[in-house]
C-alpha cells in the first residue's frame, strides 16, 4: 500500500468521523472510574449514560444513527483520567465526551480537552473549571458557586443561622467549594468561625470533629468528596456530641454515603442538582433508573444521562458532528428539561443555574424547595 | 482538657491498628528477611469475609469472627505457597516484587468478585460506647485496643515461652543454624505466615466498622504500619506496637494541634526523621551488627 492510499485512507476515516452523515453509529466515549476509590459511582455513571444511549436510540437515534458508548477507565485518579481520555481522544471518529463528576480530574484533563478540540460533558462542580478559557467543557450540573449561595441562603435565611463552620476536602472540589462557601457568607456580611480542611480519605475525622464542636459553630456547611469520609465523618460528628445543623454540598445526598452512615445523617440537609421529586423528568428518570441500578437515583448518574441527551440534541440540532458546529449547538440549548433540572446553556459553557435543597429523613431524601439564579 | 483526652483516646485507638499490621510486617520480616507488601491486602481480606458472611450469608456475628480467621489462615498458607516458596532462594528484591504483584491480584480480585461499592460492616457491639464526662470512647476503639494489648501479651508468652515459638524465632535468626538443629524451616515459615495473615485479617475485622469496607482499605492501613515498622526498628516486636502506637497519636495530635491537611505528613516527617537519625528505629538493632 502507498502512502497516498494511506493519507487517503486517513483524511476518509477523519470525515467520516465528521460526517457521521450515514456512518451507522456514532461513539460517546466516556472516562469514568471502573477501579479506584470511585468505582461504585462509576458504575451508576455509567448507568445513566447507557440508559439516555437506548432511549435516544429507541427514538430513531442521531440524524439515522445508532450511538454506543465506549468507556475507559480514569482509576479515580489524575494520572488516569489522562490516560484514558487519551486512549479515547486517539479515536478520531468520537465526537463528544463525558469527562469526570470530579472536579481535581476533570482539572488534569482540561489542557488534553483543549488540544483535542471537542466538546467534553463533565460533572465536575469546582467553578473555575468552564471560566478559565477551555472552551470545549460544558458542564451538565450546576457549579459550586450556586451550591455555595445555597447553601448560604438556606443557612442563614432559612434556618436562621449565623455562626458557620467550614469542612472542606483540600482536593480541587472541595476547595473551590469552601471559597465560593466563604465567599457566599462574605456577601451576607458573615466570616465563618472554622473553615477546617482535611485531606481526602482518612481514616479519622475527631481533630476536624472536635475543632468545630469548639469553634461553637451553630451551622456547618461541607465539601466532602469521597462517601467513605463522609461516613467516617458523620458517625464520629454524632458520637463526639455536635450539635451545629449540618447542611451539605450534593455529596451528602448521595446513595452510597446515606447507606454508609446510615442514621448519623438523620436530620442533615443535603445541597442537591439531582433531586427525584423535584420535577417530572427527574421522577421519571428515578423510577425508570431504580429498577435497572437496584439503586437510589443520584447526581452521579443524572447528569451522565442528561449529557448524553444534550450530546445527541446538539448533533440532531446542527446535523453534524463537527465539533464548533457541535459547540455552538450546546450552547444554543435553553429551556432543556433533563433530569438535573432545565438547561440554559451560558457562554461558559454552564447548563444548570440552581439546586435543590432536601432533607434526610430516616436515609429519604425529602425535597424542600428548588433555588434558581439568573445571574 | 477533655480535647486532650478525647484526641489521645483516638490516637491510641488508630495506633493500635496501625500496631497490629506492623506486627505482621515484622513477623514476616523476621522469618523470611523479606517484606510482605501484601499485609495490608490480609487486613483488607478479612474484613470482606465478614461482609460476606455476616451480610450475604446471614451468618451471626460471633461465628463469622473465628470463620474469618480460617480463611484468613488458609489465605496465609496459600500465600506462602505461591508467593513465597517458589522463590526462597533467590535475593530479596524478586520475593518484594512478588509480594507487591500479589497485593494487587488480591485487590483487583476482590473489586472483580465483590464489585468496587464500599460497605458498612456493624461493630462487635450493639452501644455505640461510653461517655465520661465530654470524653465519648467508641466502642469499637476500645475493642481494637484490648485486642492489641492480649496480642501483644500472647506474642511474648508464645515466643518467649513455648517450644513453638522458640523454632519460629530460631527459624527467623538463622535458618541455616536452626535447619542443622532439626527444626523445620519450611514449616516454621509456613506457620509465620499464616499467623501474618491471622494478625492482618483480625486488623481488618476490627478496623471495618470505622473505616467501612473497601478494596483500599488495605493500603490505607498498611503504608502507616510499614513506616511504624521502621520507627518502631523493623523487625522488633515491641517496636512495631511502639511505632504504630506512636505514629497513630502522633498524626492525631498533629491534626489537632498543627495541621488537619498536613496530618499524614506528620507520620512521615518522624519516618524521615528516623531514617536520618536511627535508621535502625527504636528498638532495631543495627545491621552491622548482625553482621
Amino acid at each position: 500500500m502507498s502512502i497516498r492510499h494511506v493519507t487517503a485512507g486517513a483524511i476518509a476515516a477523519l470525515a467520516l468521523g465528521y460526517g457521521a452523515a450515514d456512518a451507522g453509529e456514532i461513539k460517546i466515549g466516556m472516562v469514568t472510574p471502573i477501579t479506584g476509590p470511585a468505582a461504585e459511582s462509576g458504575k451508576y455513571a455509567q448507568i445513566g449514560a447507557k440508559m439516555a444511549i437506548e432511549e435516544v436510540n429507541a427514538a430513531g437515534g442521531v440524524n439515522g444513527n445508532t450511538l454506543t458508548l465506549v468507556t475507559e477507565d480514569d482509576q479515580t485518579t489524575n494520572p488516569g483520567i489522562i490516560a484514558a481520555f487519551s486512549r479515547l481522544s486517539t479515536q478520531t471518529d468520537i465526537p463528544v465526551f463525558l469527562g469526570s463528576i470530579r472536579s481535581t480530574q476533570v482539572d488534569a484533563m482540561s489542557p488534553d480537552v483543549m488540544k483535542v478540540g471537542k466538546p467534553v460533558f463533565i460533572g465536575g462542580t469546582a467553578p473555575q473549571l468552564t471560566h478559565q478559557g477551555n472552551k470545549w467543557l460544558f458542564r451538565c450540573r450546576p457549579n459550586d458557586s450556586y451550591s455555595a449561595r445555597v447553601i448560604a441562603d438556606y443557612g442563614v435565611d432559612t434556618l436562621g443561622l449565623k455562626k458557620w463552620a467550614v469542612v472542606h476536602s483540600t482536593d480541587a472540589f472541595g476547595t473551590g467549594g469552601m471559597n465560593a462557601l466563604v465567599a457566599a457568607l462574605k456577601a451576607k456580611g458573615l466570616t465563618p468561625a472554622l473553615v477546617q480542611g482535611y485531606p481526602n480519605q482518612s481514616p479519622d475525622f475527631s481533630a476536624v470533629v472536635l475543632a468545630v464542636k469548639s469553634s461553637g459553630a451553630d451551622v456547618m456547611g461541607s465539601y466532602f468528596t469521597f462517601e467513605t469520609d463522609l461516613g467516617t465523618f458523620a458517625k464520629q460528628v454524632k458520637q463526639l456530641g455536635v450539635t451545629a445543623k449540618w447542611v451539605g454540598s450534593p455529596s451528602i445526598t448521595d446513595a452510597s454515603a446515606i447507606k454508609l452512615a446510615g442514621p448519623a445523617l438523620n436530620g442533615t440537609f443535603g445541597i442537591a442538582d439531582f433531586a427525584a421529586g423535584s420535577s417530572d423528568e427527574a421522577k421519571a428518570f428515578a423510577a425508570k433508573y431504580e429498577g435497572i441500578a437496584k439503586a437510589l437515583a443520584d447526581n452521579q448518574s443524572s447528569w451522565t444521562y442528561d449529557a448524553v441527551h444534550i450530546a445527541a440534541k446538539a448533533m440532531i440540532d446542527t446535523k453534524s458532528t463537527d465539533p464548533e458546529k457541535l459547540r455552538d449547538a450546546i450552547l444554543a440549548i435553553k429551556g432543556y428539561k433533563g433530569a438535573e433540572g432545565t438547561y440554559n446553556f451560558d457562554q461558559n459553557g454552564d447548563g444548570l443555574h440552581g439546586y435543590n435543597v432536601v432533607k434526610n429523613e430516616g436515609g429519604k431524601m425529602v425535597f424542600d424547595k428548588h433555588v434558581e439564579y439568573t445571574d | 482538657m477533655a480535647i486532650f483526652l478525647q484526641l489521645l483516646f483516638t490516637g491510641v485507638g488508630i495506633g493500635s491498628v496501625y500496631a497490629l499490621v506492623a506486627l505482621g510486617f515484622v513477623l514476616i520480616y523476621r522469618a523470611t528477611n523479606v517484606v510482605n507488601f501484601a499485609q495490608g491486602e490480609f487486613a483488607m481480606l478479612g474484613a470482606y469475609a465478614m461482609v460476606v458472611l455476616t451480610q450475604d450469608l446471614a451468618l451471626p456475628y460471633w461465628l463469622a469472627i473465628p470463620i474469618s480467621l480460617v480463611i484468613m489462615a488458609v489465605v496465609g498458607a496459600l500465600f506462602n505457597l505461591g508467593v513465597y516458596y517458589p522463590l526462597r532462594h533467590r535475593s530479596f528484591l524478586p520475593v518484594v516484587i512478588s509480594t507487591i504483584g500479589a497485593s494487587i491480584l488480591l485487590t483487583n480480585s476482590v473489586l472483580v468478585g465483590y464489585g468496587p461499592q464500599p460497605e458498612s460492616l456493624q461493630g462487635m457491639f450493639d452501644f455505640p460506647g461510653f461517655q465520661i464526662g465530654e470524653v465519648f470512647l467508641d466502642s469499637q476503639y476500645l475493642l481494637i485496643i484490648v485486642v492489641t494489648i492480649l496480642l501483644v501479651a500472647f506474642q511474648y508468652f508464645f515466643f518467649e515461652h513455648t517450644l513453638l515459638g522458640k523454632k519460629m524465632q530460631a527459624t527467623s535468626q538463622d535458618k541455616e543454624m536452626a535447619s542443622l538443629l532439626g527444626i523445620p524451616v519450611a514449616r516454621m515459615i509456613m506457620l509465620t505466615f499464616i499467623y501474618s495473615a491471622l494478625l492482618g485479617g483480625l486488623a481488618g475485622i476490627l478496623v471495618a466498622p470505622i473505616m467501612f469496607v473497601s478494596v483500599g482499605l488495605g493500603s490505607q492501613v498498611a503504608l502507616k504500619a510499614f513506616a511504624a515498622s521502621i520507627i518502631g526498628g523493623f523487625g522488633d516486636v515491641t517496636g512495631a506496637v511502639v511505632g504504630g502506637l506512636s505514629l497513630g497519636i502522633i498524626e492525631t495530635f498533629g491534626a489537632a494541634y498543627i495541621s488537619v491537611p498536613y496530618k499524614d505528613a506528620f507520620a512521615f516527617l518522624v519516618l524521615f526523621g528516623f531514617l536520618l537519625i536511627r535508621p535502625q528505629g527504636l528498638f532495631g538493632e543495627k545491621v552491622a551488627q548482625k553482621a
